[in-house]
């Protein structure tokens, strides 16, 4: 049997995985929870949504951008659960790489996740021609970003998994080093003037920037004349830098997880 | 194969400390072998080897000709093992686990199919078949273990405590299905439980911090010794 055969295997499998978990659910109702909340507190708390789709559709983006990150719950046990709760002394005594294993559960992970932004995007794209009759032309370019950056966590997440001992430790780690540390070392670095693209928070922040920068972004809360308050200039992201910066990450921590992974030994 | 399960000079450090010395051991075609030692003797630690599970730190074990370091898949293919107390993934049935498991290993759909339902049969799992795996027992779960092991009908057996969280009547069933399948196989079982060894091997290699205490036959023993649990206290350095 050759080993293209295997991993459909694998990806059928592990996909069934996530089916059956809630945590698939529950990032669902998240993102559902997140539209819902933005598209009735807005006019609650403003009087109405704002004149511009394209500020409208920045805002709507927390809903996937919950999703990607969410991809950090159904991947941190992906290589660390069958070390942590012993599911590799059968799966890894079958005549199937350690690679073959790691990839069909990313692949798995990757069209989990890819469910859970469209299922994000489906509701901005609804919620949109709803309210302005139109949906902008750069939504599907936010949907791509969206989806290089769920690749991104993911891969980073399998990276931290791979020398996890356990599943917990590896999405709390994930969770802190996207959470905390990349956006306080994003923050000093924009605000020493100092080239950020490279930072996964700053990568994520392009999910939206995409319509229009930071500007557009906050004009759907804070009138734009409150923005010459700030300490420092709003320099918005380049996409083409960020896309860059995402592949990097998707690629490295893909390729490090399929390492580690091989390494680690069922002591 | 003449030999199909071949040890040679295996050692294995943990950080600083020598889990296995040198151990030496070759197991005939169709022989059934029981490995014992106490605690830590490294009985788990040459199992763990034997399927590719962890590394040796120097020597080599060879299955069926292929050297499970160097073409881990295609030793791999010719075992079935039971190592330590393995789980299953939860939201699986035992019929998807197995279909999943039987796959990997390129079974045909309609051979599976029917394998399937054999050895599930054989462990006492049928009215089991299609709950899922989150409402097993340890001792169900062993069963299930056994039936993965069974599935592709393996010529090596590589079973660790098999008997592990069964209820007396299973321990029995188990010895018997183990006693039956065993004999056109190769079995290799670590144990504790000398009576179990007895019924099931022939031979027994007694093993204690990490080296080959003895290799031989049962019968062979009990003659030298009175019996078998003499040899195991005397070879272990207890008082017999």
């Amino acid at each position: 049997m050759i080993e293209f055969e295997k991993l459909r295997v694998v990806i059928g499998y592990e996909f069934l995985k996530h089916i059956r978990r809630r945590r698939l659910y529950v990032i669902l109702a998240l993102t559902l929870f997140t539209e819902v909340a933005v598209l009735i507190l807005l006019p609650a708390l403003q009087g109405g949504y704002p004149d511009n789709v394209m500020a409208m559709a920045a805002i709507l983006t927390v809903g996937p951008a919950l999703a990607a990150i969410g991809a950090v719950f159904f991947s941190g046990d992906a290589i660390a659960g069958e070390f942590e709760s012993k599911t590799g002394y059968i799966l890894f005594t079958n005549p199937v790489k350690r690679t073959t294993l790691v990839i069909g559960k990313y692949i798995s992970s990757t069209a989990a996740v890819t469910l859970l932004i469209t299922f994000g995007y489906s509701i901005v794209a609804i919620s949109l021609l709803s309210i302005y009759g139109s949906i902008p032309i750069e939504t599907l370019e936010s949907y791509g970003m969206a989806l290089l950056y769920g690749g991104s966590v993911i891969s980073i997440t399998f990276f931290f998994s791979a020398l996890s001992k356990g599943g917990m430790g590896a999405t709390v780690i994930t969770l802190v080093f996207l959470m905390v540390i990349s956006p306080i070392v994003d923050t000093v670095l924009m605000l020493t003037d100092t080239p950020h693209w490279f930072m996964l928070s700053t990568a994520g922040d392009s999910i939206a920037t995409v319509y229009g920068g930071y500007e557009l972004f906050i004009e759907g809360f804070v009138p734009l004349e409150h923005i010459d308050r700030l300490p420092f200039e709003l320099e918005n992201p380049d996409t083409s830098l960020t896309s860059l910066a995402m592949a990097i990450y998707l690629v490295t921590g893909f390729i490090f997880s399929i390492i580690f992974g091989n390494r680690r030994q069922l002591v | 194969m003449d030999e199909p399960i071949v040890i040679e000079n295996l050692s294995k450090y943990y950080n600083h400390f020598l889990a296995l010395d040198n151990l030496s051991l070759k197991v005939k075609q169709n022989e059934n072998i029981g490995l014992l030692g106490p605690n830590g003797a490294g009985k788990s630690t040459t199992l763990k080897i034997l399927c590719g599970l962890i590394r040796s730190s120097s020597g080599r074990v060879i299955i069926n000709g292929q050297n499970v370091a160097e073409k881990p898949e295609q030793a791999l293919s010719n075992i079935g093992a039971i190592v330590e107390t393995p789980e299953f993934y939860p939201f699986l049935t035992p019929e998807e686990t197995l279909k999943y498991l039987g796959r990997l290993r390129g079974m045909q759909t309609v051979t599976l199919k029917n394998r399937i339902v054999e050895v599930i049969t054989l462990v006492g799992l049928e009215k089991w078949i299609t709950v899922k795996i989150e409402k097993f027992s340890r001792g169900m779960k062993q069963r299930l273990a056994l039936a993965q092991t069974l599935l592709h009908d393996p010529p090596i057996l590589i079973l660790d405590e098999p008997g592990l969280g069964l209820d007396p009547r299973g321990v029995v069933e188990f010895r018997e299905i183990l006693e039956d399948v065993g004999k056109d196989k190769t079995v290799f079982f670590a144990s504790h439980q000398l009576t179990e060894v007895t019924q099931i091997c022939s031979q027994v290699a007694v093993i204690d911090h990490g080296k080959l205490m003895v290799y031989s036959n049962i019968a062979e023993l009990e003659k030298q010794y009175n019996s078998l649990e003499n040899a195991y206290l005397e070879l272990t350095g207890g008082v017999s």
